[in-house]
């Protein structure tokens, strides 16, 4: 777009502000969009408001304590947040999590990125003014929340990993639940992709704006979905393998587009692997005995050093980093939230679209605001 | 491996005369409307959940032996220790749950080493005033606790591991012991004052220049619930719990 036809509408240029309370938010932050007429020349998000502290509040809590609270970072990413934080801990320990235990974590982890996926996908479809894709999604999603109450007792805070292994084993009517419902959600989620993707509403919607390239994406550190509909070949489950995820054969998607529709696909089809890798998940578990140790006991002090570790977040790439002090609480926690890092890059998203591309391109970054604030 | 939906969408064709896609609506449309409706009338019906579900924490007060590791097992300090009465009219330590502060974590229920405190299906919760939040030791009670309800502490410890013993799940109130610091000790019987099991006992161990005697803690380990309350209460530090791992 060059500036010539942008100021072509003899309009003045003027600053709007989008949110805190607004539909297209899913949260509390601030969109400040720089119009000329219908097009965006600049656009600066303002994120806080939902700050808590909990980088601090972990630092006088005892490192059990962390997990639940690890759990409320994000409300429909909790399974990949505890288990991040126990990982980081088992780095700084030097312990080996049990192999029923890295399965299981496994399954619990795809059925938290298939929820997630879901509630993005219905919160696309809101964005976008379809109600159905909404309720659908959140129709099927139901079914993976029931398997988290069947696994660990509760739909949302599952605080379901322990520093060490996993606070249960899966009860004997769990894998029976899972296979049904993800047999179940493999057909509806055709149901669901009929109403997106033959849809020629919303495909246009999507299609064609808000490119990215490769280099962009590097600089502006864009990381998960949004990164793969980019053309970048990479996923920390294949590349920098945890848990089970070396021994388990999934495909990665990535589609060299650059657009919103690209990023759009690539989630679409992640929901589909990781209904894969949870079906290869059970059938390893069946090979381990049931009365196998699911969880080990380990100190609850942590030697001083510092730690990281990452892992694939529904959202992106998730990296927590832990100095310990020798000491039962952290001396330092701080987490490195993906969706803290996408927001940032909305100016180059969201350069050249039309205000009514806001709510398409922004849903893509799929914002959860109690990671990106903490 | 190959993908499942990238490999079919998107389609090339997608005229807007093409009669696929109306029939494919039609068989969808057709589809939802013989569903039977997937939503409830929630207060009237309600969804059934599991025994293990998380809800409030529950006490079973005849269990319980008043070991504060629940108190300070609990993330959001909701528990505190409060005098109650026994059945025999005697005062002991329970807990009361604040439960207007509790996030359902199960960490109290998980780490109970006698198995008292249990997690409940119970989420209908609301109450008029805040203070009808806080549930004492007796309103903790309750009715029809299951045996899916408890939670067990299994930890395997990574030595029995290295052995080859992977059928010896433990906890840390079956491993973990205070261990004394003899030096530092006063013999002041603290220690066996706060210990819930009473697995402490003060032995006479020797008598000092000025002819008193000279008092050390010994130790029940088969007792002990490694509450740690006797390390917090010790005015000397000289007690210190010693991990097995
Ligand atoms: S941990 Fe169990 S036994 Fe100890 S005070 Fe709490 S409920 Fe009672
Ligand atoms: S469930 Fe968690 S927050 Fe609630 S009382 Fe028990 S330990 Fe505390």
């Amino acid at each position: 777009m060059s500036e010539l036809s942008r100021t072509g509408y003899h309009t003045d240029k003027m600053w709007v502000t989008m949110g805190p309370q607004h539909p297209f938010s899913h949260g509390l932050w601030t969109l400040r969009v720089k119009v000329d007429g219908e097009y965006i020349l600049d656009a600066e998000p303002e994120v806080g408001y939902l700050h808590r502290g909990w980088e601090k509040e972990c630092e006088n809590r005892t490192y059990a304590k962390i997990i639940p609270m690890a759990d409320r970072l994000c409300y429909s990413a909790s399974m990949t947040w505890s288990h991040l934080y126990c990982k980081v801990a088992e780095e700084a320990l030097d312990v080996e999590v049990p192999e029923r235990a890295q399965y299981l974590r496994v399954v619990a982890d795809e059925i938290c990125r298939i929820q997630s996926h879901l509630m993005w996908l219905a919160a696309l479809g809101t964005d976008l003014g379809n109600l159905t894709i909404f309720l659908w999604c959140l129709r099927e999603r139901e079914f993976f929340l029931d398997l988290n109450v069947r696994l660990c007792g509760q739909r949302l805070t599952t605080n379901y990993p322990r520093i060490g292994g996993v606070r249960n084993d899966m009860p004997y009517y769990f894998e029976r639940d899972c296979m049904r419902v993800v047999d179940r959600f493999e057909n509806s989620l055709w149901d669901i992709i009929n109403l997106t993707d033959e849809s020629s509403v919303f495909v246009s919607r999507l299609k064609g704006i808000s490119y990215l390239t490769k280099k962009q994406v590097a600089n502006l550190g864009i990381t998960g979905p949004a990164m793969r509909g980019c053309g970048v070949d990479y996923d920390v489950r294949r590349d920098d393998p945890y848990a089970a995820y070396d021994k388990l054969d999934f495909e990665v998607p990535v589609l060299k587009d650059g657009d919103a529709y690209a990023r759009y696909r690539v989630r679409v089809e992640e929901m589909f692997q990781s209904c894969e890798i949870i079906r290869q998940a059970f059938n390893a578990l069946q090979k381990i005995p049931k009365t196998a140790p699911y969880r080990l006991k380990v100190s609850k002090k942590i030697p001083a050093g510092t730690h990281m570790a990452h892992i694939e977040d529904p959202r992106g790439d998730a990296l927590m980093y832990l100095v310990s002090d020798g000491s039962g609480s952290p001396y330092r926690l701080k987490v490195r939230s993906p969706v803290f890092v996408n927001v940032s890059a909305s100016k180059a998203m969201l350069d050249g679209c039309r205000v009514a591309d806001i709510p398409a391109v922004m849903a893509m970054i799929d914002m959860c605001l109690g990671e990106t604030d903490r | 491996m190959a993908m499942k939906y990238l490999d079919k969408y998107p389609k090339k064709f997608r005229g807007t005369g093409g009669i696929r896609p109306i029939l494919r609506v039609l068989r969808t449309m057709i589809k939802t409307t013989l569903h039977r409706p997937v939503t409830i009338l929630y207060p009237y019906e309600k969804e059934w959940i599991p025994d293990n579900y998380r809800g409030r924490p529950g006490l079973r007060f005849d269990r319980c032996i008043g070991c504060g590791i629940c108190m300070r097992a609990c993330p959001t300090t909701c528990i505190t220790m409060v005098d109650a009465e026994d059945d025999d009219g005697k005062i002991v330590k329970r807990p009361q749950v604040n439960v207007g502060r509790c996030m359902m974590c199960g960490y109290c229920a998980e780490y109970c080493p006698v198995d008292a405190m249990t997690t409940t299906p119970d989420y209908e919760l609301a109450e008029f005033t805040r203070k009808d939040m806080i549930y004492d030791p007796r309103r903790l009670a309750f009715e029809g606790t299951t045996e899916m309800m408890e939670v067990h502490l299994e930890e395997h410890l990574q030595s029995n591991l290295d052995k080859g013993i992977e059928d010896k799940p433990t906890a840390f109130f079956d491993t973990d012991r205070p261990v004394l610091d003899d030096d530092l000790c006063i013999g002041c019987s603290k220690c066996a004052k706060v210990c819930p099991t009473s697995a402490i006992e003060m032995v006479v161990v020797g008598q000092n220049a000025k002819g008193r005697d000279i008092k050390r803690p010994k130790l029940d380990s088969t007792k002990c619930v490694c509450c740690e309350n006797c390390v917090i209460d010790c005015p000397k530090d000289a007690l210190k719990i010693e991990e097995v791992l």
